[in-house]
């Protein structure tokens, strides 16, 4: 009726119908620039490199799925559903001892990644959107979607303009069916959370939240979890301060774990957030090629928000030579997109996100987060002062 | 047609303005040439770079296309400082996106670097069946507030180069010891008699 229950078959769809993509000899010659789909329906534009790297993600991506169904053979179906781990590690010493083993076996076979027709069933249990549903009545999203329905708000305008706009193009998105299964998910969200409302960035989340889920109401717990639980609160609403505060605390970071790139882009007056806020508001969905994308939040939604610190340092430190040699903004900006545009395979950025940046621990991560928040505070309180300023002179 | 190395100029230009108004859009005609039906929302904001000759001088623009949103706001100062130039778009058939329009060109004036070359581009020209927002009352108040004005179009591309052009031109150009004797410079607008020009009628 509502679409809520009705099964979105199409990521996979995608998957086996989109041939091995084999780069001519011609191409392979001139260098030439190819339109391909990815795994998820994503037109990409690559050269013959990156054609080949596709190719040899999708076989890792089959692998993987290989280790997920040979631990499942030993462990018991379902064995990972029934694995916590505690926030930052902090595994209770009554935990058994196989319970933490699972733990830690589950930890690293996400962050290899877990296969995508996996991804809906893990993520929801993992996440704790299965637990925030089991809260309400089984009806809530059902019930929600009606009670809202043909009610005109200015989120549900300012919703209504950017469909079209998410993803155009998008051979499910960018159709009547996937604009209104879209929609409804961001307008049932903008009445359970008048605080948040909309906020531009969550149509690019959710979009990808359905192509993942695949049913509108898992998409739209998957999307309430992730605001209320996984990251930091006030990301999206109002002023976007919980946004602020992750930016502050990246640099921070970014002094720390990467201090000569951090002082080289200060000497070119080149404040990172210029091209950070967008990877955080969207958590990479407009940067990062899809199954890159997903393998991050793969490992958010176990991990945690502060994943993100990882992965956007990872992208800065892959680029460390280059970007020491660059004399201008520009060049920075535009090293930084090409590089997250080309990383078809997740694994060249999650090694160095995981590997070489080294661990950050959550409890690190909310001490800096609460050292930021009184400044952002009064940072945000100076300026909307400052602007009502204006308004009474000029009256 | 040849350029004159020793004389340079970059210039970061800021757009701003209601969410959907076309900021996108513009930067894609001119950049790209290019238009399309349904453009991706911007998150956070976009950079773009073009070069425009303009007499015997060229000029790099780095232009940041900002996020439209309301809740945006707070991130706008980070891409307008420093800013050389700025265009204030607004969509000629939705007034509340020229009032708010009005709100970004006042708080540039205050906030903003003090001479800031500052465009406001009136865009969707083309939709003029649609119109609620008439050429002259736009005039009239950028008359009033020292900025230039144009109607645009980023659909059908009328007085998009044009306005990235005036803006060249409108320029402050570098210290006159670093250009060679006899150098046409452009005249700097002098602060609070910037002549309104109205080139889209
Ligand atoms: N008819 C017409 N449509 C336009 C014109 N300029 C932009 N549009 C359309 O208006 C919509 C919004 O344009 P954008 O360029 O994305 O607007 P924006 O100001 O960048 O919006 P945000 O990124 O959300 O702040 C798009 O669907 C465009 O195709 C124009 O000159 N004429
Ligand atoms: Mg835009």
């Amino acid at each position: 009726m509502y679409g809520a229950k009705g099964k979105i078959d199409l990521a996979f769809e995608y998957q086996s119908q989109v041939a091995v993509l084999r780069p001519s000899i011609h191409s392979r010659r001139a260098n030439l620039t190819v339109k391909f789909q990815d795994l998820y329906g994503f037109t990409v534009e690559g050269n013959v490199d990156d054609v080949n790297v596709m190719n040899e993600v999708r076989e890792k991506v089959r692998q993987q799925g290989r280790v997920w169904w040979a631990l499942e053979a030993s462990k018991g179906a379902n064995w990972y559903l029934h694995t916590v781990i505690g926030q930052g590690n902090a595994l209770k010493s009554s935990l058994k001892f196989s319970a933490l083993a699972n733990a830690l076996t589950l930890k690293k076979i996400i962050r290899k990644g877990i296969p995508p027709v996996l991804r809906p069933k893990v993520w929801f249990s993992l996440s704790g959107a299965a637990k925030k549903k089991s809260t309400v009545p089984d009806s809530y999203y059902d019930d929600l979607t009606k009670a809202v329905e043909g009610k005109v708000t200015p989120a549900t305008r300012q919703i209504d303009h950017d469909l079209p706009r998410t993803f155009p193009g998008h051979p499910w998105l960018d159709t009547p069916e996937g604009h209104a299964a879209l929609r409804r998910v961001l307008v049932v969200y903008s009445f359970r959370d008048s605080d948040v409302g909309y906020c531009q960035g969550l149509n690019y989340v959710a979009a990808l939240l359905l192509l993942v889920m695949k049913t509108e109401e898992e998409a739209f717990w998957m999307l309430a979890v992730l605001l209320e639980n996984v990251l930091v609160s006030d990301c999206y609403t109002n002023n976007l301060s919980g946004c602020h505060v992750e930016q502050r605390v990246f640099k921070d970071l970014l002094s720390k774990k990467c201090p000569r790139i951090a002082s080289h882009l200060e000497s070119l007056e080149f404040d990172v957030s210029l091209v950070t806020t967008e990877w955080f508001l969207c958590l990479f969905s407009k940067s990062l090629p899809s199954e890159t994308t997903l393998r991050v939040w793969d490992v958010i939604f176990y991990e945690g928000a502060q994943v993100m610190f990882n992965v956007a340092l990872a992208i800065f430190k892959m680029k460390e030579d280059e970007l020491l040699l660059t004399h201008h903004v520009g060049e920075v900006i535009n090293i930084l997109q090409r590089t997250t545009h080309h990383l078809f395979d997740p694994d060249d950025l999650l090694t160095v996100a995981f590997d070489k940046i080294g661990s950050m621990t959550t409890n690190t991560i909310s001490k800096q987060r609460k050292k930021q928040e009184p400044e952002v505070m009064k940072e945000l309180d100076e300026r909307i002062r400052r602007l009502e300023s204006f308004k009474m002179e000029d009256k | 047609m040849a350029t004159i190395g020793h004389n340079n100029l970059n210039a970061k230009l800021v757009l701003l303005g209601d969410m959907g108004a076309g900021k996108s859009s513009l930067v894609l005609r001119f950049v790209k040439g290019q238009f399309l039906e349904f453009q991706e929302s911007t998150i956070g904001a976009a950079f773009f770079s073009q070069t425009l000759a303009v007499n015997d001088a060229t000029v790099k623009f780095e232009i940041w296309d900002t996020a439209g949103q309301e809740r945006y706001h707070s991130l706008a100062p980070m891409y307008y400082r420093g800013a050389a130039a700025a265009i204030i778009v607004y969509d000629i058939t939705t007034p509340d996106s020229f009032t708010r329009a009005k709100k970004w060109v006042q708080e540039l004036q205050k906030q903003g670097n003090p001479n800031m070359v500052m465009a406001l581009a009136g865009n969707k020209a083309d939709l003029e069946d649609k119109r609620q927002v008439t050429a002259d009352e736009a005039r009239v108040y950028a008359e009033e507030n020292g900025l230039f004005f144009m109607e645009t179009s980023a659909k059908t591309a009328a007085n998009v180069n044009d306005i990235f052009y005036e803006i060249a031109k409108r320029l402050p150009r570098a210290q006159p010891a670093q250009n060679p004797a006899g150098m046409v410079l452009v005249d700097r607008p002098a602060e609070g008699s910037r002549a309104a020009a109205s080139c889209c009628s």
